[in-house]
């Protein structure tokens, strides 16, 4: 084992680190004060510098599989893999875990005492995130999503004194469980059918299918559509949404930004991981179900999206759809794994600076944020206004945002694979997504002018803004600089 | 036979006690019905010569995990019907479809072939099988091993940050 093998869990052993740091700090130093936004920032900033260590590696040919079993001479169930697709998957998380964290920071000042436990919980929870993404090995891609969505449970249910954050802790505990339990057993059917826990190596779920005729695949099926459903959970997509807008909602603001973002990455990671890494060549069997939820998601959260008055049930909403756009790039197997990076890249900074923007408006520790308390605020703080515009403007997929280039890739992806059908659907809800975009802006510019209850925004959710608007206005304009890196982010 | 003997007892009991779990109004008779579930699956793996596995289960799930049940039903209270709240109409109906749906969809599946094929499973070695369950754990899965630290680190602060009941101080010279 290299230097290599360290690097390849740099990221995981970065936010480990920082994360017991900061609770040495909190007992050593007291926990009165929190100083630990330094050590955050750090960790999240040196986990996403060593994902540019691994890319560097990678394009110089060092990458590959780590953590195989010992005293042999073939790869047999390597742990690690370090390819295109986890160094992008580092680089990603760290730079979108640091802007939530800042976003998520009112929310640390606020709990005083418990803050300790927040800031830990997070980066272990991304250092639960990236292990979903870098491992060729269900039983690890488990964990890491265990690892992330018990930490997410506890953000959600954070505010004790309200019990909306305890209901929606506990609805999420409770479904998310029942998602994992889901895609524990696929993966032991998986098993069953295949012998193999692995993607890479030897005697992998791959070589299983190059060498065997697959010519009653029953269980594999079962086991591959409980995997899906796990992980269709965790990335919200209809219809096993229901959750979504209700946690968003009962959650407090602040922590809402960092949940959201975070697991749609990881959730789309493993997905390309098991599905176009694993099981691409049962594409034709897996495919027309994705392609069919996709359109669900689509249909689904771009129409109940339009009925909603509450801004972060709004957000939940628009991000069911979001999945539906993200889930065209994976029918197109390898090569729409670059679209989904420039998505996954671009996207999740909108949530994190809309979710921002809301724990400002809102407070960080408030559970509903209605649509009508946006009315003006291009007065009442007209940098969160404007800024919140351009977020709306880039989840709507409005041109010149980089949510236009992400949609425009992903309907590209889906339609090379041939799925024109859903192509069109993709377009039609798009168009009217815009409806329920543009009525935020609206709001967000109009109010009598009298109103001039002032909102001035802390300087860390200022900071996590402007980098979620600078990402989506930068990435619109001169899209082909992240193409041309995503163009890289491939699975081994 | 003899095999096959104490597999048809087992494989009863484990059956009926689960059923048992299920159906019973009392949620100590529930728990009693779990036990003798995971108990008869223990010896369920003793039959098919996992005795580390069968080891495992009797401490883990038969030990911990049990306790664990008793101990949120001693706190909620036995007789606390209030806290399981109203059922929802035909909840019953619901829950029998779905899990004979899922079940047949799986036998229905699986019927005709379980295994399609793979040579991954070699012959194990019966002699000193809680040594190979060594072996694999620490060489093969140490990084699985040494990852649920981080589960286990998580379930420490998350049960810290959610029993705190006191009021929460904001921290004015944190705020950036």
């Amino acid at each position: 084992m290299g230097n290599a093998s360290y690097l390849a869990v740099a990221f995981e052993g970065i936010l480990l680190i920082g994360a017991l740091v900061v609770l040495l700090v909190a007992v050593v130093a007291g926990r009165s004060r929190a100083v630990w936004a330094p050590i955050a920032g750090a960790s999240f900033l040196l986990a996403a510098l060593a994902g540019v260590l691994q890319w560097i590696e990678v394009e110089n040919g060092g990458g590959g599989m780590f953590f195989s079993a010992q005293n042999l001479q073939v790869i047999k169930s390597p742990m690690v893999v370090l390819d295109g697709f986890s160094a992008m998957a580092s680089i990603v998380l760290g730079l979108v875990g640091f802007t939530a964290m800042l976003g998520s920071w009112d929310l640390v000042a606020k709990v005083g005492k418990r803050s300790a436990e927040f800031v830990a919980l997070s980066l272990l929870a991304f250092a639960g995130l990236h292990m979903m993404a870098a491992t060729p090995n269900l039983v690890v891609i488990f964990i890491g999503l265990e690892t992330a969505s018990i930490s997410f449970y506890v953000l959600a249910g954070f505010i004790r004194a309200d019990v909306k954050s305890d209901e929606s802790a506990l609805k999420y505990f409770l479904l998310g469980s029942l998602a994992s339990a889901l895609f524990l057993y696929g993966i032991a059917l998986t098993f069953a059918a295949t012998g193999s826990l692995t993607i890479y190596g030897v005697n992998s779920i791959r070589d299983f299918f190059s060498e065997t005729v697959v010519s009653d695949p029953g269980i594999l099926l079962v086991g591959m559509a409980l995997m899906l459903v796990g992980l269709m959970f965790k990335i919200s997509a209809a219809p096993f949404h229901q959750w979504a807008p209700d946690v968003y909602q009962g959650a407090p603001s602040g922590a809402v930004g960092l949940m959201a973002a975070g697991v749609k990455i990881a959730g789309f990671a493993a997905l390309g991981r098991i599905f176009v890494g694993g099981f691409i060549s049962q594409i034709d069997t897996w495919g027309p179900i994705v392609a069919v939820i996709a359109a669900l998601s689509m249909v689904i959260g771009t129409t109940m999206a339009l009925v909603q008055t509450d801004m972060k049930r709004l957000v939940a909403y628009s991000g069911v759809a979001h999945s539906g756009y993200l889930l065209l790039t994976l029918l197109a197997g390898v090569e729409g794994m670059s679209a989904m990076w420039f998505y996954l890249a671009t996207y999740p900074f909108m949530i994190v600076g809309t979710f921002a923007i809301i724990s400002t408006v809102s407070g960080p520790t408030s559970t509903s944020s209605p649509i009508e308390a946006m009315r003006g605020l291009s007065r009442r703080s007209p940098e969160m206004g404007w800024l919140l515009a351009i977020f709306m403007f880039g989840m709507s997929g409005m041109p010149f945002f980089a949510g236009f280039v992400g949609k425009i890739l992903a309907f590209i992806a889906a339609g090379d694979a041939g799925y024109i059908w859903l192509v069109v659907v993709a377009t039609l809800t798009t168009v009217i997504g815009f409806a329920f975009y543009l009525r935020v802006v609206a709001t967000v510019f109009s109010g009598e002018d009298d109103d001039t209850t002032m909102i001035d925004p802390t300087l860390s959710s200022r900071f996590a803004v402007v980098i979620g608007a600078t990402v989506t206005v930068v990435f619109g304009i001169v899209p082909w600089i992240l193409i041309d890196v995503v163009r890289d982010a491939l699975p081994l | 036979m003899g095999e096959l003997i104490v597999f048809i007892i087992f494989a009863t009991v484990a059956l009926v006690s689960a059923i048992g779990m299920v159906l019973a109004k009392n949620p100590v008779y529930s728990a009693i019905g779990l036990l003798g579930a995971m108990f008869s699956i223990a010896v369920l793996y003793v039959l098919l010569d996992a005795h580390f596995v069968a080891a495992v289960q009797v401490i883990v799930y038969a030990g911990a995990v049990m306790t664990l049940f008793l101990f949120v039903i001693m706190l909620i209270g036995v007789d606390n019907r209030e806290a399981y709240g109203p059922a929802v109409p035909a909840q019953r109906i619901m829950t029998a479809v779905v899990s004979i749906g899922l079940f047949a969809a799986i036998v229905l599946a699986g019927r005709a072939a379980w295994i399609t094929g793979s040579n991954a499973f070699g012959t194990p070695d019966l002699n000193g099988t809680i040594e190979n369950v060594s072996d694999e754990l620490f060489g093969t899965w140490t990084v699985v091993f040494l990852s649920t630290v981080m589960l286990l680190t998580i379930a420490a602060l998350g049960t810290i940050a959610l029993a705190y009941f006191g009021t929460d101080v904001p921290d004015e010279e944190a705020t950036l």
